[in-house]
Parts: C-alpha cells; sequence; structure tokens
C-alpha cells in the first residue's frame, strides 16, 4: 500500500482508504475518490497537482491532499 | 403557490461545476435575469423568470457546487435555499458525459422532500464517447422525470417544460429505498443507530434518512438543526454516538456511489473507449510546456479580442466628431454655451468612453468565454495553481492578470470566468497592480527625460514595486474576502473538450453587455460631469476652475509626496485616464488647453513642444520619481473602474479598491520622493 502522490504517471491503482478531516472526506468523495475506485495517474510532476482519471473524469487534485489517499498499485 | 394574478413556481438549478447550469439559466431567462449576492455572502445571486401556458416561473441559479455538504458558503446557501422553501422544484442536472461522477450530486439531494427533475444534459458529447443513456429506464428506477437534454440546444426545451409541470403536479420524489438500504448495509450499522436517536418525520424538507448520513459525515450545521428538536438526553446521546463515528463521510458517499453504479448497471452502455488525454491535452498539462502555451492562448486571445471590438471601438471613436455640428446646431437654436459645452464634452464623451469599453469587454468576454466554454481554461488553473495560489488566487486568475498588461478594462471583464464572486473581486483587485499598455506610454518618456541612460532601471523598480505590491495587496483583500476555511488545496474536474455553442455564447454575453452598458453610462456621465464642473473656467486656461484652486490650496499637503500641484492635478487626471497625465502636465505648464480636453480629447499621450524644458525647470528627479510611481500605482483609469464595478457589482468593493490604490499610491509616492531625496 502507498499514497496517491507516490503511484507513478501510467500507472493504475485503488483507492483503498481516504484519510482527513470531514471536510477534505467529502470533498475528495463528491467528486468521486471513494473506497474501490480504481484510478489511473496521468501526471505526477512535482509543483504541479496530481492528475487522474477515474469515473470517466480527468481530475486534479492537491499533491499534498494526495497523501491522504492510500492505494494499492494494480499495473 | 397560486395567486389572483396567476399561477406561479419556483425553480432551482441545482448541479456540479460544468454541468451546463448557466447555459440552461440563460436559456429560460434571456434578458430577464438579475444578478446579485446572496444577502450576507459573498456569493454570487442569479435570479430570472419566464413565463409558460401562463405560469409564471422564477428560476434561481444554485452556485455550482460539488455535493450539499457544509463544506462552503456556496454549498450552505444552495442547501438553505432548498429548505426553507425557495423552490417548489430543483432541477438536477448532471453532465451525462461523466454520468457516474456527476450523479453524486442527485444521489447527494434524495431525501430532500421537494420535488425535483433530473436532466442529463450534454447528452451529445456524451453521445460522441459512445455512450447511450436509457432515460426512460432511469426514470422507473428513480420515480421522478429523467429527461436527456442539450442545455445549448433551444429546439430541446419541449421535454424540459414537460417535465417541470410534471413535476409540479405531481410532486415527484427520488425514490431513496434501494439508497437507505445502502446507508443500512454500512459496517457496525450506525446509520440505524443514529436514525433511531432523531425525530421519525425529519425537519421541515429533510427526511430524517437524509439527516442520517449527513448526521454521519459529520456535517456540523445539520447536527445544530437536529439538536435543536431533541430532549437533553437524547441531545447527549447523539453527541456521543457521532463522536465516535470516524471517516463517516468516506462510508456514505461509498454507499452513495454503490447506488449510482447500480442506477446506471443496465442504463449506461459505453461503447469503445478514447484515451483520458488528447495529444493537445498532454501538450496542455505538460510540466514543462502547459504554462508557456497557456500564457501563449492568453495573449493571442488578447489580440483575438480586438477583432470583434474593434468595429465597436471605431464607432465609438466617431462619436466626439458630432460635437462640431451638435454644437452648430445647437448654437443656431439659440442655446446657452454652457450648454453646448456640455452637450459636446461630457455628453458626447461619455458615449465614447462607454462604447469604446463596451466593445473591449464584448471582445475579451467573447474570447475568454469561448475559452472556459470548451473547456481550456480548466487547463490553465491546473498548470497554474500552485503559483496562483500563493497569492491566494486560483489557477484561472493568471488570465486576468496576463491581459491586464494589455488593459486593465479587459482584466476586470476577463475574471467572469472564475466561478467565485470573493475570488473574482480578489483577482480584480490584483489586476489594478500590473502595469497597463498606457503606463508604457508615459512612464519611459518621462523617466528617459530625467534619468537619461538610467531610465531601464526605473522600469525594473517599477516590476520590483509591482511583485511586492501584489503580495501585501493579496493578504490585504484575502484576508478580507476569503475565509480561511474556503482556502482549501485544489480538487477539480478538467472537463473533457466540446465544440462551441456560439448561440448560447453569444446569448449571454449579449444580455450581460447591454446590461453593462446600461450601467456604464451612467457611471461614466456622472463622473465626467463632476470631473467637467471641477475643471470648467470660463476662458479656457486652467487656471480658472476649481480644481486648480484645490491643487494650488493643498500643494503644501502634496509636497509631502513630493507632487507639484500640478504634478498632483495630473495624477488625479490619470484616474479618468492614465494616457492623459502627459497632456494634462502640458497643459498645466504651458497654460494651454483645459484640463478636461487634454484628459478626455483623446490627444495621446505626447510631449507638448517645451514641457521637457518646463519639466526638467520645475521639477526635481526625486519629484519626477514620485509622480512616475504615482501615477503607475494610482488606479488604471475611469473605465477599469466602472468595468471592477461591473464585475463585482459591488460598489463597497469597488470604492474599497479605489480608495486603497489610492492611499498606496501617495504612499509610494512618498516613500520614493524621501528615499530618493537621500541620493539623487
Amino acid at each position: 500500500m502507498r499514497n496517491l502522490h507516490e503511484v507513478k504517471a501510467g500507472q493504475r491503482a485503488v483507492i483503498v482508504d481516504v484519510q482527513g478531516s470531514s471536510r477534505f472526506l467529502s470533498r475528495a468523495t463528491s467528486i468521486g475518490l471513494t473506497r474501490g475506485l480504481e484510478i489511473e495517474m496521468l501526471h505526477n510532476e512535482a509543483r504541479l497537482p496530481l492528475l487522474l482519471f477515474g469515473r470517466d473524469t480527468v481530475i486534479a487534485l492537491n499533491r499534498e491532499d494526495g497523501q491522504q489517499i492510500q492505494v494499492e498499485v494494480v499495473a | 403557490m397560486t395567486s389572483t394574478a396567476g399561477a406561479e413556481a419556483s425553480i432551482a438549478l441545482l448541479g456540479q461545476p460544468n454541468s451546463g447550469k448557466s447555459t440552461l439559466f440563460n436559456a429560460l431567462t434571456g434578458a430577464r435575469q438579475r444578478v446579485g449576492n446572496w444577502p450576507g455572502k459573498t456569493v454570487e445571486k442569479k435570479e430570472g423568470y419566464y413565463t409558460r401556458a401562463g405560469v409564471h416561473y422564477h428560476v434561481a441559479d444554485l452556485p455550482g457546487t460539488y455535493s450539499l455538504s457544509a463544506n462552503s458558503e456556496e454549498e450552505i446557501i444552495t442547501r438553505d435555499h432548498i429548505a426553507s422553501g425557495g423552490a417548489d422544484v430543483v432541477c438536477i442536472l448532471a453532465d451525462s458525459s461523466q454520468l457516474s461522477r456527476s450523479l453524486f450530486m442527485l444521489a447527494d439531494y434524495a431525501g430532500i422532500r421537494c420535488p425535483a427533475v433530473l436532466l442529463l444534459n450534454l447528452m451529445d458529447v456524451a453521445e460522441k464517447q459512445g455512450k447511450q443513456v436509457d432515460a426512460a429506464e432511469l426514470e422507473k428506477r428513480l420515480g421522478i422525470p429523467v429527461v436527456p437534454f442539450v442545455a445549448a440546444d433551444l429546439r430541446q426545451y419541449e421535454p424540459f417544460h414537460e417535465a417541470v409541470e410534471r413535476a409540479l403536479k405531481q410532486k415527484t420524489l427520488i425514490d431513496t429505498g434501494s439508497l437507505t438500504a445502502k446507508y443500512r448495509a454500512l459496517e457496525g450499522q450506525v446509520y440505524e443507530q443514529v436514525l433511531a436517536l432523531l425525530p421519525a418525520e425529519g425537519l421541515g424538507r429533510y427526511s430524517a434518512d437524509w439527516i442520517a448520513a449527513k448526521l454521519l459525515e459529520g456535517d456540523q450545521a445539520v447536527q445544530a438543526a437536529v439538536e435543536e428538536q431533541l430532549s437533553a438526553e437524547k441531545k447527549h446521546e447523539l453527541r456521543t454516538f457521532l463522536s465516535q463515528v470516524s471517516n463517516g463521510a468516506l462510508e456514505t458517499a461509498g454507499a452513495k456511489f454503490q447506488w449510482v453504479d447500480e442506477l446506471l448497471d443496465g442504463v449506461l452502455v459505453q461503447s469503445g473507449k478514447k484515451a483520458a488525454l488528447s495529444r493537445f491535452d498532454r501538450l496542455a498539462t505538460h510540466r514543462r510546456w502547459g504554462k508557456p502555451l497557456a500564457i501563449l492562448i492568453i495573449l493571442l486571445g488578447l489580440i483575438a479580442s480586438f477583432f470583434p471590438a474593434a468595429p465597436i471601438m471605431l464607432a465609438g471613436g466617431m462619436i466626439p466628431q458630432l460635437g462640431a455640428p451638435i454644437g452648430a446646431a445647437l448654437s443656431a437654436i439659440g442655446a446657452p454655451q454652457l450648454l453646448i459645452d456640455l452637450m459636446s464634452q461630457v455628453v458626447l464623451n461619455t458615449l465614447y468612453f462607454a462604447v469604446a469599453m463596451i466593445g473591449f469587454v464584448f471582445g475579451v468576454n467573447l474570447v475568454f468565454g469561448f475559452l472556459e466554454e470548451i473547456g481550456y481554461m480548466a487547463r490553465v488553473s491546473y498548470v497554474f495553481d500552485g503559483t496562483m495560489t500563493r497569492l491566494g488566487l486560483q489557477g484561472k486568475a493568471v488570465m486576468p492578470l496576463v491581459v491586464s498588461f494589455g488593459c486593465t478594462i479587459g482584466g476586470a471583464a476577463g475574471t467572469r470566468v472564475i466561478d467565485s464572486w470573493a475570488q473574482r473581486v480578489l483577482t480584480i483587485a490584483l489586476a489594478w497592480v500590473v502595469p497597463c499598455a498606457a503606463t508604457w506610454a508615459i512612464v519611459p518618456v518621462i523617466a528617459s527625460l530625467f534619468f537619461g541612460a538610467w531610465a531601464p532601471l526605473v522600469i525594473v523598480a517599477i516590476f520590483v514595486v509591482a511583485g511586492l505590491h501584489m503580495l501585501v495587496t493579496a493578504k490585504v483583500f484575502g484576508s478580507r474576502l476569503i475565509r480561511d476555511e474556503d482556502r482549501a488545496g485544489l480538487i477539480m474536474e478538467l472537463p473533457p473538450y466540446h465544440r462551441p455553442r456560439w448561440g448560447a455564447l453569444l446569448r449571454s454575453i449579449l444580455v450581460r453587455t447591454w446590461d453593462i452598458l446600461s450601467r456604464a453610462l451612467r457611471i461614466i456621465f456622472i463622473v465626467s460631469l463632476v470631473f467637467w464642473l471641477v475643471t470648467y473656467s470660463a476662458g479656457g486656461s486652467p487656471d480658472g476652475s476649481l480644481l486648480y484652486r484645490f491643487g494650488r490650496a493643498i500643494e503644501p499637503v502634496t509636497m509631502f509626496f513630493g507632487l507639484t500641484w500640478q504634478t498632483f492635478l495630473a495624477y488625479i487626471s490619470s484616474m479618468v485616464s492614465k494616457e492623459a497625465a502627459l497632456g494634462v502636465l502640458g497643459s498645466l505648464y504651458l497654460g494651454a488647453g483645459s484640463i478636461f480636453s487634454s484628459t478626455l480629447g483623446g490627444s495621446g499621450p505626447q510631449m507638448a513642444t517645451g514641457l521637457s524644458e518646463a519639466l526638467l525647470a520645475s521639477l526635481s528627479a526625486p519629484a519626477a520619481l514620485a509622480f512616475i510611481f504615482a501615477v503607475t500605482f494610482n488606479a488604471p483609469c475611469l473605465m477599469a473602474i466602472t468595468s471592477t464595478y461591473q464585475e463585482t457589482r459591488s460598489l463597497k468593493w469597488t470604492l474599497r479598491i479605489l480608495a486603497y490604490y489610492f492611499a498606496t499610491s501617495l504612499l509610494l509616492a512618498a516613500i520614493v520622493y524621501h528615499v530618493a531625496g537621500l541620493f539623487l
């Protein structure tokens, strides 16, 4: 298991857990980042937000917030 | 809701960002809309109405939010509006091209006892992606009208209207049975335990089922409202129980998406699959090329905005030429000279200013509205997020800031693509710092006159000060505009690109432009009139005017800021038109022409013959520097101030920004003057 921001571009991963304040949980889940969702990391570059694809949507996510999402890499 | 005058109904539009709410709102209401702020809030409120089959429909465009939690002012407003009975029917918009994600709003709404309609918008985009949606089946599963829809296509509104009428008549509520079953299945039976503590009838429009889910999510506002209805004992029990629940929002969201996925099973059919990022998108979001590309596109956009603007501005530029014939006609019928002056100077100049400004605002709105509409601005937001959040802005704010190098009016108008009102005001406040093109028409002339080869150093100093100015201004205005809890890290969607809907885009821009023109005319007229009165002098030379006498009288004060009475008056005039600073200096130092006509007459930033000598003879180098800084960091011009008022729609904030720039530019002038005095 690792944090979302450690997933390399091109890798696919399944979200195992999301942590943080209920405010963050609510924000992250309302855009679709919930347990069991398989995402694909599109960009993971220093100084840019994470860019991932899940639920048919390209989602930009603040890097620091990516540390609060645990994933299991699948490929 | 029925009155003697005729039937009335209220509709609220609810949807996540990019779901097409504004397009629908504009199509429904056309020019019959009013934009303001929610009472006491820094969030924009859009209302309008339309009439159909004798029914008067009020439409409220609720702020675009991802959910109905209480995470931001926008979400609280949205929820309160529905809960307080502000709507008879809620139209929930979903993006059909990203259905599973965007139906989260529907899941979050389910359990609120207000009739609803589901609009599957952007159906055309979904079809192009190979997606088919069985709306009839979805309607059966949900129990509310479901309409496949393209909000930008006016020919498709019949089913929408029928669905709204049906929802109103049948009071259609979402069937929540299968959703609550998911909640009940949550680990530890937390849901049922909370539910047992709640009044079974719920609270107003909130059903007990909905409240229970929100309590698990840690929703403070809902908890406070519920506790008011509970006995002390039950309240204590509820608190104790909720304090043990962790990750509630994650659990309920899981349940909501399971429900959505079940709803869509067999309803949504996808054939073929496209890459997540197109080739263009790989470039647009590239770590190295994304930013230069964005700047390039913004600059091209700035240039492009002159094409639709030019004919309008050109037409506006011809207005002052009417002065002579109108003046002749007026004097032929024996009108007094004062009236003729007023007509040819104030009225015509007001028209000229307003039309020229409108032309540019229209161009900027069209071009950048287009970039927003097709989805590109979200990419700009992504690549500039890191840079702009340091100023407390969102990534998109880079566009108005870059445009402001050309013209602050365009910068202010360009903030329209920023969806939060508070963010928009903050962006405008910062855009005023950016030295516009007119600055470069004045500063180098004076700088090279006084500092010769050292002039470039003055330019460098201006940029350094502008940078620091932005940091300070961001702090000053940011702390008042944006609540700390609203400063959250970026979580946003980059919507799929889609072809522009020119009709819808033009319609919404024309409605806004017309609104702006009528208001701009009033402001510009009043300010021009006041300026004309204080600069009016019977003889035509400046020394007969009120402003002249005022400037002379307070010279002892302005000298503290390094401004002589002449440079101070030029500084005051530069708030009306920055290019005018040199012309006004010319009329003051050389005693030729009135201040009014050199400010508004459009003579341009030329040095009048003999002005260089006059300036060198009467200004010290520190005083020249003080003047440069005062004018550069002063309010940009009357039209930028007007444009700021249009976009903020707040006289209070416009005046605050104006006062702030007036004070800070004088302060900067004073610092520059006294510090330079030590060396020069």
